[in-house]
């Protein structure tokens, strides 16, 4: 087992042992019969840490190199930070300035670090993913968030 | 004899050009609708009901019709070439679906779908014609307890969707069945799981996970290469039908996923994601090769595609015979029937047998329509791949962050959504399977749901699982699934070992 496997399964042990205390504060037997509200969880919290354990134990030793390309390069490592970022910045602006100009910014600001296509396009795609989806799913009766511009 | 000449002047009916017409639009809506990410048929159907409001019952349902099982055909579209299901049953042609877009054989996955489609949902209609008021007398005799060893059933397929560790599939089964607790208790009313948050308190959504796993974790596996290099499709789509050595196991997988699909139609509170999975599974089962599915076997499409569509088209014989909805979508249609003066039930098909008949003759038409309709299509459809990926992924993300935020108007679904993005991406570079999560996050608000109704009507007693014949039956098959698993999941040297000692 890898170091990064041994991590994952540790972290998910943690991750069992939260869910058994956060059970043990809900009630383990019902007003009616049989299971309460915790029963399933604290049960499903001991099976992550006994699987976990498992694990851990069973390769306990035992080393196994990681694959090759494992972590990525760093331009990988700022795509994904990029991308990331994108997407969260859509959460906190999505209420505040609407769907079309949140998308607007989100759209043009991943063509423009993406890929390398010429301005005029990035500039089309970008109107098509934010004013044109709109467009499109508002005749669908989706509701999108209006913002303060109401756009 | 009396059903076929009722059939027949169904057709006379279904076959009018004004029903035709309609049967077509409504599959080509229905297709466009399910092709948008987070507009599932059950959206799809109800979004679009105003539009039957002028046409008389007759069209209006045969279009409704059309619309449901084109929009489940629709998910299928999506999953296999940008690896975002549009609806739960479509996850599951994620797996090998994707894998063989990414191989360039998009077309051959898509045709195969269709196809498995057409006979799934033909056979069923045919099952609906013949067998439909015995079968759904049946399936009546499911109650609380036989749905939760159906269940376990279900998720005894945990085993079987396990990858190359059968421990990281138990886990991330374990870590789905968790997430499916987060919210309020179904039976007591009590939070669980909410940290003081209070759209957790409705529990966690399946489609922004699902679009988390699989779209964006994909995108972000790709996105550690230089995005502008990922191809997607190498070369010309050739062809939308299997190689020639793959036409037989199409055949018994379609076959397979047909029975299983039309069975677990007709239980009512079922739904096409676990038809969907289950095929998935026991194709892995019987399959000489398990191993390679995930890595875009032709069979790993064909199955599921066919039982959710046999399941979509059975899913209408509790609905017409009994009045029972089995799945949103069908609930939905169940409305439209009532709007327009028609009560779903046993005397539907004596107070309105014209309309019954020329529905059910739309269905199988219907079918027809969507395979006419589609195989050309596929070539189209796969162009898609032929986008730069650059410029694909963005297009990805807006109609994820679409699909996440329309499902409640919330933009902590869309929140929910990269966060599972994130999950997601991580778990697959650590090899962990994501199928099984999705399968436990699905079935576990039923299981325990059915478990503590069982509970309680037997006050208590846990051995009304073993008494109700069907129950137990269901109970050995789950054990069996779980042993032989096991039982292939150890070291072939310790199985060597067992067979010495026995020897």
């Amino acid at each position: 087992m890898s170091t990064v496997d041994r991590i994952a399964w540790s972290i998910l042990c943690a991750f069992g042992v939260f869910v058994i205390y956060e059970s043990l504060q809900i009630k383990y037997y019902g007003s009616d019969f049989g299971p309460g509200p915790g029963f399933f969880s604290f049960w499903l919290g001991v099976l992550v840490v006994v699987l976990s354990v498992i694990e851990i134990g069973r390769t306990f030793g035992k080393r196994v190199p990681l694959p090759a390309n494992f972590f990525p390069a760093k331009a990988g490592v700022a795509r994904i930070a990029w991308l990331l970022g994108a997407l969260v910045a859509v959460v906190f602006l999505l209420t505040r300035l609407g769907y079309s100009l949140t998308m607007f910014l989100f759209c043009g600001f991943l063509l423009s670090v993406l890929g390398k296509q010429p301005w005029w396009l990035t500039v089309v795609l970008t109107l098509a993913g934010s004013f044109g989806t709109a467009y499109i799913f508002r005749q669908l009766q989706v509701i999108l968030p209006g913002g303060w511009l109401g756009m | 004899m009396e059903a076929l000449q009722h059939l027949m002047s169904g057709f006379a009916t279904a076959l009018s050009p004004l029903n035709l017409l309609f049967a077509t639009i409504g599959c080509i809506l229905g297709t466009l609708i399910g092709v948008l990410p987070g507009l599932g048929p059950a959206a799809g159907t109800a979004l679009l009901i105003p539009i039957t409001f002028k046409l008389e019952p007759t069209s209006a349902i045969i279009m409704l019709a059309a619309i449901y099982y084109g929009a489940m055909y629709g998910g299928t579209i999506t999953s296999v070439l940008v690896n975002v299901p549009g609806e739960a049953a479509s996850v599951v042609t994620c797996l090998d679906g994707y894998e063989m877009a990414k191989r360039g054989r998009a077309g051959a996955a898509l045709g195969i779908a269709a196809i498995g489609s057409f006979i799934g949902g033909s056979v069923a209609t045919l099952g609906l014609v013949v067998m439909a008021l015995p079968l759904s007398r049946f399936a009546l005799k499911f109650g609380p307890p036989e749905y939760f060893s159906l269940i376990l059933v279900g998720l005894s397929l945990v085993m079987a969707l396990a990858g190359k560790s059968l421990t990281k599939a138990l886990a991330m089964g374990v870590v789905g069945l968790i997430f499916s607790f987060v919210g309020i208790d179904p039976i007591e009313g009590a939070p669980r799981f909410d940290f003081g948050i209070t759209p957790l308190l409705d529990g966690i959504r399946f489609v922004p996970v699902v679009m988390g796993f699989f779209g964006i974790g994909e995108i972000l596996v790709n996105a550690e290469k230089s995005l502008a290099s990922v191809v997607m499709d190498e070369g010309k789509v050739t062809s939308f039908l299997p190689r020639r050595d793959e036409w037989r196991i199409c055949a018994s997988s379609i076959n397979r996923g047909t029975w299983l699909g039309f069975f677990l139609g007709l239980i009512p509170g079922t739904n096409s994601a676990v038809a969907s999975f289950m095929s998935y599974a026991i194709e892995k089962k019987v399959s000489k090769h398990p191993e390679k599915f995930g890595t875009g076997v032709i069979e790993g499409v064909a199955a599921p595609e066919t039982a959710n569509n046999s399941y979509a088209n059975a899913a209408l014989i509790p609905l017409f015979t009994l009045g029972i909805p089995g799945s949103p979508t069908v609930a939905i249609l169940m409305g439209a029937l009532i709007m327009n003066g028609l009560t779903p039930g046993p005397l539907l098909f004596s107070q309105h047998a014209t309309f019954v008949w020329a529905v059910i003759a739309s269905l199988y038409i219907g079918n027809v329509i969507l395979l006419i309709l589609n195989l050309p299509l596929v070539n189209w459809w796969a162009k898609l791949l032929k986008i730069p990926y650059n410029i694909l992924v963005v297009f990805i993300l807006v109609f994820c962050i679409i699909g996440a935020y329309s499902l409640n108007n919330s933009v902590f679904d869309v929140g929910m959504m990269i966060f599972c993005g994130l999950l997601g991406y991580v778990f697959k570079k650590l090899d962990f399977p994501l199928a099984p999560a999705i399968l436990t996050l699905i079935l576990g608000p039923q299981m325990e749901r059915s478990l503590r109704e069982s509970l309680s009507l037997s006050q208590g007693d846990y051995s009304t699982f073993f008494t109700r014949p069907i129950s137990l039956v269901l109970l050995i098959i789950t054990a069996i699934i779980f042993i032989t698993s096991a039982w292939q999941a150890l070291p072939s040297a310790v199985r060597e070992e067992s067979k010495g000692a026995q020897v």
